[in-house]
């Protein structure tokens, strides 16, 4: 079975087709040690659709995961849309500086987005993967969430008090536009040759929304981009989102990939077989902080609880160092289904 | 003279405006404080503050979430605002603080209070603000004289910038002596502080300014 097939499988809830769970993270990959191994560091990476491949291909050249994910950061989607960019460091992901717009009504989303900013940098690399990898890899196109952009084009806090000042249908029309922002991108990268779609919403998270908020105003905004895309959707969300789970089927998501604060065996309870759950070896006290023994402990209590694809909590941590995220694919690839 | 009574009417209804978020009564009630002739300084620390850390149970406690904490923190600022110009300064050791949350970070809720808590005690802070660049807080404290750097984070991911700016301080041995460095944050600790060489670790803004007052009294003997 290639790993694009294993894969696909796991991700549409048909793990037992599969030989074995996936070790495919969609999630960002990128590592400092693989950026040195690769000579393709952050920032530039971020920037060259060469570089932005190659750092890629790392994830399975040098780590083993078993596919690609593109781009390695959250801000492509601010930045096309007018917010400043700090592009930060080896060791440090971009972040906004500054949004780009001050009221809800100076909402507007530019034309011919795709080819402002750095779209065209991560829909080359996708394209660079596919032509040299073929179709025995998958890979992952991340699209930003309705809600994290709108935190980083209008400030979080801003939009938050607005939750509470201003009337639910004109915040959800602009998250309903930036959904069709990310169906607009998604479209144009499995075009490129790209094969899942992966929603990155962590300002979504349950430490920031309530679970009513994330039904009125985030349910609807996932449902537009899953209903029109036509690939398989993993939707991320930070932190602890057991409160959001009965909601997830509602989304069409093919998957939900969680953070290290939700229980997997409890998270396959309440799902069943309608969403798919992947995760969630922990990213900083295991991978980062931890020895490969102990992530090796994690990732086989993730296989037993459940799990249906063996990846981290969230993003890897800049200075993870490989012997750990190896474990990864090395413990997946033992545990082959009798 | 106030009555007690009337004293805790008002702090009462400012503590409830912060809670529900209500700015236009916050701003109320800090005005009606001023005008009742009521220490500033404990229309801050019993009204304000108090609301604040109801605020921060109920969101602990999942009852509120950010959309209502932010609210409650721009009341808290706007009748900070007010109550402000009206805090009798104390009279003892007051020095200069520059004040930040570190880069990466942007949380700054806290870091706020401490800032008023200390201006409220007498202190010249300077305020950089949220993701502040490392070498800005030792440029500053050089440029501005002052006596103490005071550091908030608020994620795990953010810690390690507080340990690199002691290590920049630390550069300059003239400068390292004549400023001290206190931090603060939820996942910061006491243990913490000492591992990066930092003078102290306050647990909130009334240990901060305990904390600032040690220094100056340490400073002057
Ligand atoms: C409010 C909040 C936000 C607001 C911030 C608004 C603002 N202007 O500050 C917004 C929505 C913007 C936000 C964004 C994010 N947040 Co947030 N946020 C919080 C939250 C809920 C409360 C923090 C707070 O204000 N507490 C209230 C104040 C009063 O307490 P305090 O800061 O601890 O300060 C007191 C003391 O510590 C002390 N003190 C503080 N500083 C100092 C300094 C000195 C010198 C001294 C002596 C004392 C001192 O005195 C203060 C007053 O008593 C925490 C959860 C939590 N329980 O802490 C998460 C939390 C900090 N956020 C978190 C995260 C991950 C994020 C995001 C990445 C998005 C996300 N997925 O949630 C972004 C990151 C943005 C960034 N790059 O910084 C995580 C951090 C995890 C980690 N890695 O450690 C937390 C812990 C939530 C969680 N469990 O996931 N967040
Ligand atoms: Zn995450």
């Amino acid at each position: 079975m290639t790993p694009k097939k294993r894969a696909l499988l796991c991700l549409t809830g048909n793990k037992w087709k599969a030989d074995r769970v996936s070790a495919f993270d969609p999630l960002t990959t990128a590592t400092v040690e693989q950026m040195e191994i690769v000579k393709a560091p952050f920032p530039d990476a971020h920037r060259s659709p060469k570089l932005m491949a190659k750092l890629a291909a790392a994830a399975w050249e040098i780590v083993g995961l078993e596919g690609f994910k593109v781009p390695f950061d959250l801000c492509v989607q601010a930045e096309a849309l007018g917010a400043e960019i700090h592009y930060g460091a080896l060791d440090i992901h971009p972040s906004v500086r500054k949004p780009a717009f001050k009221e809800l009504e100076d909402f507007k989303i530019p034309e011919k987005i795709l080819e402002k900013g750095r779209f065209p940098v991560v829909e080359g690399s996708v394209k660079i993967l596919r032509e040299k990898y073929g179709d025995y890899l998958p890979i992952c196109r991340q699209v930003v969430g309705p809600f994290t952009i709108a935190g980083h084009v209008f400030g979080v806090e801003k939009f938050c008090a607005w939750i509470k000042r201003k009337d639910p249908e004109d915040l959800l029309d602009v998250l309903l536009q930036l959904a069709d922002l990310n169906v607009e991108e998604a479209r144009a990268a499995l075009q490129m040759g790209a094969d899942v779609i992966c929603i990155a919403d962590p300002t979504a998270s349950s430490d920031i929304l309530s679970p009513q908020t994330f039904k009125e105003l985030l349910v609807p905004a996932y449902q537009r981009i899953t209903s029109k895309v036509g690939a398989p959707v993993v939707l991320h969300i930070c932190g602890n989102a057991t409160s959001y789970l009965p909601y997830l089927p509602d989304t069409g998501i093919d998957a939900f990939s969680c953070d290290a604060q939700v229980d997997i065996a409890f998270a396959k309870q309440v799902l069943g077989n309608r969403v798919a759950v992947w995760g969630n070896v922990p990213t900083v006290k295991v991978l980062l902080q931890g020895t490969p023994e102990d992530v090796k402990r994690a990732c086989i209590e993730c296989i037993c609880k459940g799990t249906d694809g063996l990846i981290p909590s969230c993003g890897i941590p800049p200075r993870t160092p490989i012997e750990n995220f190896r474990m990864l694919p090395q413990v997946a690839s033992c545990m082959v289904y009798v | 003279m106030e009555s007690s009574k009337n004293k805790e009417e008002v702090f009462e209804r400012l503590k409830q405006a912060i809670i529900e978020g209500d700015e236009v009564e916050a701003v109320k009630w800090a005005e009606e404080a001023v005008k009742r002739g009521i220490d500033a300084y404990e229309a801050i620390s019993k009204g304000c503050l108090e609301g604040m850390n109801v605020v921060g149970d109920k969101y602990a406690r999942r009852e509120y979430f950010i959309p209502e904490v932010v609210l409650a923190a721009q009341a808290m600022n706007m009748a900070v605002e007010v109550l402000k110009p009206h805090v009798k300064m104390e009279k003892g050791p007051s020095g200069v603080v520059v004040i930040g949350t570190v880069q990466g970070d942007v949380h700054d809720i806290g870091k706020n209070i401490v800032k008023i808590m200390l201006e409220a005690a007498g202190f010249k802070v300077i305020d950089l603000g949220r993701d502040v660049p490392l070498k800005d807080f030792v440029e500053t404290a050089k440029q501005q004289n002052a006596d103490i750097i005071a550091m908030s984070a608020l994620m795990t991911t953010t810690m390690p910038g507080m340990g690199k700016v002691v290590k920049m301080l630390e550069e300059d041995e003239n400068l390292r002596r004549r400023v001290k460095v206190m931090i603060g944050g939820a996942p910061t600790s006491e243990e913490y502080a000492r591992r990066i060489g930092a003078d102290a670790w306050g647990k909130d803004a009334v240990a901060a300014v305990e904390l600032a007052k040690k220094f100056m009294q340490e400073k002057h003997v």
